[in-house]
C-alpha cells in the first residue's frame, strides 16, 4: 500500500490513506478516534445511522494487522463512541480481536470517550510513553514529543477556484493529531480556533487524505 | 358582464357588497358557486384578476351565514405562500367587515406566533389560512380529528404550483387525512390556466369532479427589446442592453424586472444602479434576502413607492401589487406558463392587457423569446406533468400520523393509496417505510431496543409512538423543501440574509462579493455567522446559487424548432440574428422541425462532435454524460463535455466516426445505472430524502453545529448504505427521484426512441455559426466529483515541489 513518509521528532513515520499511521522503527500500529458504535448510540436519541460502522471499522483494522503485522497497536483515544458501544461488537468480532492479541499487543488509550468503559482483556491507559513520545487523547504542557487525536482534523484547500475539505494528519513541531479512523465520524477544520489552541497556526505539516494516496501540503 | 336574472349570487351574502362596488358577478364564479352547492369538488382556472380568491369563499361564506353563529373550523384555505397567506386575510377582511358578517377567520403559517397558535386550537376560527406544511403540523396534533371533524371545504389556491413537486405529495396526503377526518369534505382549487386541466381535476377531485374555466380573451403584448448594441453569442448577463433597459424603466411609472437567478438579479441590481442618473427608485428582491427586506421592498411596491424591481421567482405569485405597469423579463423565458405568471404581474385589470418587454442575453435566447411570443399568441400552454409520489414524504408522514397517536398500518394504507400521487403506491414498499420510521429500516439489526414506533403486542397492526418527545423531533422537520447549507449574513449587527455555505468557503478575508444590492466585503465566519462590512471596491464576485435552473420546456423548445426552420420569417429578426441564421445554413445545414442535426468538426488537433437536441439543460447534461462512456467505448479518447438548452458539445483526441451508432436507445439502457452511480446526484438527492423522512434531522438556519467533531454528514450515510444495504428503501426512492427530476428520464428517452433515424450529419472543415454561442461555453473539463478532489490535490503537490525545488536552487 502507497504510504507517505512523515518526519516527527526525528523519527520516520508511514501516514496510509486508510487513516493510520505506522512507526516502523519499532513496528507499531497507531489509529485514532474509532467511535466503534457510534450508530448505536446514536439509535437510542432515535437518529438511525446505518448500522455498519463497527463491522467496517473492525474489518480496516483487521487488513491493516494482516498486511502489517505490527507488534504493537496503539488506539490513541476514542476507541469506543460510549457504553452502549460494545453491544454492536459480535462474539465473533471479540474471537477474532484476542486471536491478534496472541502476536500484536494492544495499547487502548482513554479517550473523552471511553474513559469509563472497561472490557474483559483489554489493557487501558490514560497515557503511554516511548523514549520520547507520549501516546495521549488531547495533548497537554510537556516537553515530550506527542502523538494524539481528539480532533478529527480536516483541510480545506482553495486551489483554481475549487474548494474541498479533506481529512488530514497534522503536525507541528511538537504535536501530531491523527486523523479519525471511523466511519461515521466527520471532521473539524485545522484552522477552527480548538485546533489553533493546540498546534497553533503556523508551521503546520499537512498531510491531506486521498482516495488511495497520502499527500503533502 | 351580464347580469342574469337567475344568477343565484344575487341572493348571496356578499352581493350587497358587490354592488356596492360596482362590481358584477364573474361567468365561472356563477358557475362554481352551483357545482359546489351541488356537491362537486371543482377546480376553477381563471387568469389573474378575475375574482379567483373571491371565487373560493363564496360557498363557505354562503353556508357559514346559513348555518348563523357556526362553532368551530368550517373552511380551511392553503396558499403556497406565507406572504400570500396574509394577503388573503386582508382581502378577505373588506367584504366581512364591511357587511359585518358574523364569520371568525386567521392565518396561521410558520409565523404566527406560539400564543395565537395555542388559542386557534382551544377556539378554532370559522375559516382558516394556512399553508401546505402548517396543515401538516396541524394534522400531527393528537386532538387533530377533532379539530377537523366539522370542516366543510378546503380551498387550494394556485394549485397549479403544487402538481409537480414533492410539495403536492405532502399535502395530497393531508388532504385525505381531512377527508377520513370529516367524510363531507369538498375541495375547490383555484388555478392559473393550464394545458392539462383534467390532470389537475384528477389530482383534487373525488366527488362529482367539475372543471370551471374562465379563458381571458385580451391578449398580453409582449415585445423584444429592440437594441442596437450587439446581441453576445453566449453568456447570461444583458450587459450589452443596459442602458435601454434604463430606458424603458423610464419610460413607465413602475416596472419589474424578472430575471431567471438570483445572481442575475443581484448583477442587474449592481449595473442598473451604476447607470442611475436620474436617481430612480431601483430594488432588489429575491428569496434569500431577510425577510424584512423583503417585506420592506414588498410594501414600498404595492404602495407604488419605487420605479423599478429587480425580481426572481420570489415575485411571481402573489396578490396585485399595485400599478405595476411593464414586465421586463432578461434572460429566457424557459416555458410559457412561467413567462405568461411573469407577465400578468403587470396591469391587474381584466380588459386592458399586460404589457411586456423581454431582453435576450444571447443569440438562442432571441429565437426562443421570438417562440414564446408566438406561442402566447396561440394560447399554447405547457404540460405540467404530475409526479408520482416521492417514497420519503409518506415516510414523514406516517412519523406524522404517530404524533397524533396510534395507528393502523392497515388503516393508514388505504387512506394514502388514496391520494391520487401514491395510487400505485405498493404495500411491501409502504411496510419497508413503515420500518424507516421505526428503526431506520435496516436488514442489520444491531439495536433492536432503541425504536421511534413500535407494535403493539396484542396487535401487531397497531403501532405507537414510544415517547412523547419524538413529537418535537417531527416537528423541526416538517415539510419537504430542502435548502442548501445556508449562513447568516450580518452587516454589524444587522442581518441581510443568507447566502450559501459553498460559497463563502470559496473566499477569503477581504474578497467582495454583491449580496442585497451592495458590495461587500467578507470579514469572518464565526458560529455559522458570515460577517461582513461594506466595500468601497467595485470589482467583486456575484453570489453564485446552486439549483434553481430551470430547464426549457418541452412546448417551447418545439417552438425553438420550428420557427428556426422557418427560413422565410429571418428577414424580420434584427440583421445580425439573420445573418448568423443565413451563414449557418450556407456553411452547415438548419435542422428541419423533426430533425436532429449532428455536426462534427476539428480543431487545433481536438475532434468536436455538436448535437443540436433541444431537450433542456437536464436531459442534455445526462446525454453528455452517457456519451461520453459511449464515446469511451469505442476508444475515441473523449475528453469533456458541455451542455446548455439546446445542445451538446463533446471533444475527443479521436475522430467519432461512429455517431449514428452510438447516439441510441441502446445508450441510455446501457450506461445510465453506470452514469447515476459515479456522479453526485443521487448523493445529493440521498441528502434530501434522509432529511425528508426524517432519518437525520434537518440543520436549520442558525442553529449551531453541537456535535463539534463527531457531527455526521449525509454523505457518509450515503457511503455506508451503498456498500452494505444497496437496497435500502431510501437508496430505492433517492434513486427513483433522479430519474424523475434531475435527469429528465422520460424527456431523453423520448428523444433517443427516435433519434437514429433522424440524424443529419454534417461534417465540417471547421466551427459552424451555430455551434459558436456552446463552444464559447466550455471553460472546464467535466469529472466526476471524486476525480476533481484528487486532481485538485496531485495539482496541488505538485505545484509546491516544484516551487520547493526552485527555493532549494536559489
Amino acid at each position: 500500500m502507497y504510504y507517505q513518509l512523515i518526519n516527527f521528532g526525528n523519527e520516520e513515520f508511514h501516514a496510509y490513506p486508510n487513516k493510520s499511521l505506522y512507526w516502523k522503527r519499532l513496528n507499531t500500529l497507531i489509529v485514532s478516534d474509532l467511535h466503534i458504535g457510534k450508530s448505536i448510540s446514536y439509535a437510542k436519541n432515535k437518529q438511525f445511522l446505518p448500522p455498519y460502522d463497527t463491522k467496517e471499522i473492525l474489518n480496516k483494522i483487521f487488513v491493516s494487522l494482516d498486511n502489517i503485522k505490527p507488534s504493537n497497536l496503539i488506539v490513541v483515544g476514542d476507541l469506543l463512541h460510549d457504553v452502549f458501544s460494545t453491544l454492536s461488537i459480535k462474539d465473533q468480532d471479540y474471537k477474532n480481536l484476542s486471536q491478534y492479541m496472541k502476536n500484536t499487543d494492544f495499547i487502548w488509550i482513554k479517550g473523552n470517550h471511553d474513559k469509563n468503559i472497561q472490557i474483559e482483556g483489554f489493557k487501558n491507559f490514560t497515557n503511554y510513553k516511548i523514549e520520547k513520545f507520549l501516546f495521549t487523547h488531547i495533548p497537554f504542557e510537556t516537553s515530550l514529543f506527542q502523538i494524539c487525536g481528539h480532533y478529527h482534523p480536516k483541510v480545506k484547500i482553495s486551489h483554481r477556484g475549487k474548494t474541498i475539505f479533506k481529512t488530514c494528519f497534522v503536525h507541528n513541531e511538537k504535536i501530531f493529531i491523527l486523523p479519525s479512523f471511523g466511519i461515521l465520524t466527520g471532521g473539524l477544520d485545522i484552522h477552527s480556533k480548538q485546533i489553533s489552541d493546540v498546534l497553533g497556526k503556523k508551521n503546520l505539516s499537512i498531510y491531506p487524505v486521498g482516495h488511495d494516496k497520502v499527500y503533502k501540503l | 358582464m351580464n347580469i342574469n336574472k337567475s344568477n343565484p349570487l344575487l341572493l348571496h351574502p356578499l352581493n350587497k357588497w358587490m354592488k356596492k362596488k360596482k362590481w358584477s358577478w364573474f361567468p365561472h364564479q356563477i358557475e362554481t358557486f352551483h357545482y359546489v352547492r351541488t356537491g362537486s369538488d371543482v377546480v376553477v382556472f381563471a387568469p389573474t384578476g378575475a375574482g379567483k380568491t373571491l371565487t373560493g369563499f363564496i360557498n363557505p361564506i354562503d353556508d357559514l351565514i346559513k348555518l348563523k353563529k357556526f362553532k368551530g373550523l368550517h373552511t380551511l384555505y392553503i396558499s403556497p405562500l406565507k406572504s400570500l397567506a396574509n394577503d388573503i386575510v386582508r382581502n378577505l377582511e373588506k367584504p366581512i367587515k364591511d357587511l359585518d358578517l358574523n364569520i371568525s377567520f386567521q392565518v396561521r403559517t410558520g409565523d404566527t406566533t406560539p400564543y395565537k397558535k395555542q388559542k386557534q386550537k382551544q377556539k378554532p376560527p370559522n375559516i382558516l389560512i394556512t399553508t401546505p406544511e402548517s396543515l401538516a403540523l396541524l394534522n400531527s396534533y393528537e386532538n387533530a380529528k377533532e379539530f377537523f371533524h366539522n370542516l366543510k371545504y378546503i380551498i387550494i389556491d394556485e394549485i397549479h404550483t403544487f402538481l409537480d413537486n414533492k410539495r403536492a405529495d405532502l399535502l395530497s396526503l393531508n388532504i385525505e387525512r381531512l377527508q377520513t377526518f370529516s367524510p363531507n369534505l369538498q375541495r375547490i382549487g383555484l388555478s392559473a390556466t393550464l394545458k392539462n386541466k383534467q390532470d389537475a381535476k384528477k389530482w383534487l377531485c373525488r366527488k362529482k369532479p367539475k372543471i370551471v374555466s374562465y379563458e381571458n380573451s385580451v391578449l398580453p403584448k409582449i415585445k423584444i427589446l429592440e437594441s442596437k448594441e450587439r446581441i453576445p453569442w453566449s453568456g447570461h448577463m444583458a450587459t450589452y442592453s443596459i442602458n435601454e433597459i434604463y430606458k424603458e424603466i423610464m419610460k413607465s411609472k413602475l416596472t419589474i424586472i424578472f430575471v431567471n437567478t438570483r445572481a442575475q438579479a443581484e448583477y442587474m441590481f449592481k449595473n442598473l444602479w451604476l447607470i442611475n442618473k436620474k436617481k430612480l427608485k431601483i430594488a432588489v428582491h429575491h428569496g434569500s434576502l431577510e425577510k424584512n427586506l423583503r417585506l420592506k421592498v414588498e410594501n414600498n411596491l404595492s404602495k407604488g413607492l419605487v420605479d423599478c424591481v429587480v425580481a426572481t421567482s420570489s415575485l411571481e405569485l402573489g396578490l396585485d401589487y399595485g400599478d405595476v405597469e411593464k414586465i421586463i423579463q432578461v434572460g429566457a423565458p424557459k416555458g410559457i406558463n412561467r413567462l405568461l405568471q411573469r407577465v400578468g404581474r403587470s396591469n391587474h385589470n381584466l380588459n386592458t392587457p399586460s404589457k411586456a418587454i423581454l431582453v435576450p442575453t444571447n443569440r438562442f435566447e432571441f429565437i426562443e423569446a421570438k417562440a414564446a411570443i408566438e406561442e402566447i399568441k396561440k394560447n399554447n400552454l405547457d404540460k405540467i406533468d404530475l409526479k408520482e409520489g416521492s417514497f420519503d414524504v409518506v415516510a414523514q408522514h406516517i412519523f406524522a400520523t404517530a404524533c397524533a397517536g396510534q395507528f393502523n398500518i392497515h388503516d393508514l394504507y388505504k387512506e394514502i393509496i388514496k391520494a391520487y400521487p401514491y395510487k400505485k403506491l405498493k404495500l411491501n414498499d409502504f411496510k419497508q417505510l413503515i420500518n424507516l420510521i421505526q428503526d431506520g429500516g435496516y436488514v442489520l439489526k444491531n439495536y433492536d431496543q432503541f425504536k421511534r414506533i413500535f407494535q403493539l403486542r396484542e396487535n401487531k397492526n397497531i403501532y405507537k409512538l414510544v415517547n412523547k418527545r419524538e413529537t418535537r423531533k417531527y416537528r423541526m422537520n416538517v415539510g419537504t423543501i430542502i435548502e442548501n447549507p445556508m449562513l447568516k449574513i450580518k452587516l454589524g449587527t444587522k442581518t441581510l440574509g443568507n447566502i450559501e455555505e459553498v460559497f463563502i468557503q470559496n473566499l477569503s478575508q477581504g474578497d467582495s462579493f454583491i449580496f442585497a444590492g451592495q458590495v461587500l466585503e467578507f470579514q469572518s465566519m464565526k458560529n455559522n455567522l458570515v460577517q461582513v462590512k461594506r466595500s468601497k471596491s467595485l470589482i467583486s464576485k456575484i453570489p453564485s446559487y446552486s439549483g434553481g435552473r430551470m430547464p426549457l420546456s418541452t412546448n417551447l423548445a418545439n417552438s425553438v424548432r420550428g420557427l428556426l426552420a422557418k427560413s422565410n420569417m429571418w428577414d424580420l429578426y434584427p440583421e445580425q440574428i439573420t445573418e448568423w441564421l443565413k451563414r449557418q445554413k450556407y456553411i452547415s445545414k438548419i435542422p428541419k422541425k423533426d430533425e436532429y442535426l449532428v455536426e462534427q468538426f476539428p480543431r487545433k488537433k481536438i475532434f468536436y462532435t455538436v448535437i443540436y437536441t433541444f431537450a433542456g439543460w437536464h436531459a442534455n447534461q445526462t446525454l453528455g454524460f452517457l456519451l461520453l462512456r459511449g464515446f469511451k467505448e469505442f476508444n475515441y479518447k473523449p475528453l469533456g463535455f458541455v451542455a446548455n438548452d439546446y445542445a451538446i458539445v463533446l471533444w475527443s483526441l479521436k475522430e467519432v466516426k461512429e455517431i449514428k451508432t452510438i447516439l441510441n436507445l441502446g445508450l441510455l439502457d446501457k450506461h445510465l445505472d453506470n452514469y447515476l452511480e459515479e456522479t453526485s446526484i443521487v448523493k445529493r438527492l440521498f441528502r434530501d430524502n434522509a432529511i425528508i423522512s426524517c432519518l437525520i434531522e434537518r440543520r436549520l438556519p442558525g442553529m449551531e453545529k453541537t456535535g463539534k467533531q463527531v457531527l455526521f454528514s449525509s454523505d457518509l450515510i450515503y457511503t455506508v448504505l451503498k456498500k452494505n444495504e444497496p437496497d435500502h428503501i431510501l437508496l430505492k426512492s433517492s434513486y427513483e427521484d433522479a430519474k424523475k427530476n434531475m435527469i429528465d428520464y422520460d424527456r431523453l428517452r423520448e428523444i433517443l426512441k427516435k433519434i437514429d433515424k433522424k440524424i443529419i450529419l454534417k461534417k465540417l472543415t471547421s466551427i459552424s455559426p451555430l455551434a459558436v454561442p456552446i463552444i464559447l461555453e466550455i471553460n472546464r473539463e467535466n469529472l466526476s466529483k471524486k476525480e476533481t478532489d484528487e486532481y485538485i490535490l496531485e495539482d496541488l503537490e505538485n505545484e509546491i515541489l516544484k516551487e520547493a525545488n526552485v527555493l532549494s536552487i536559489n
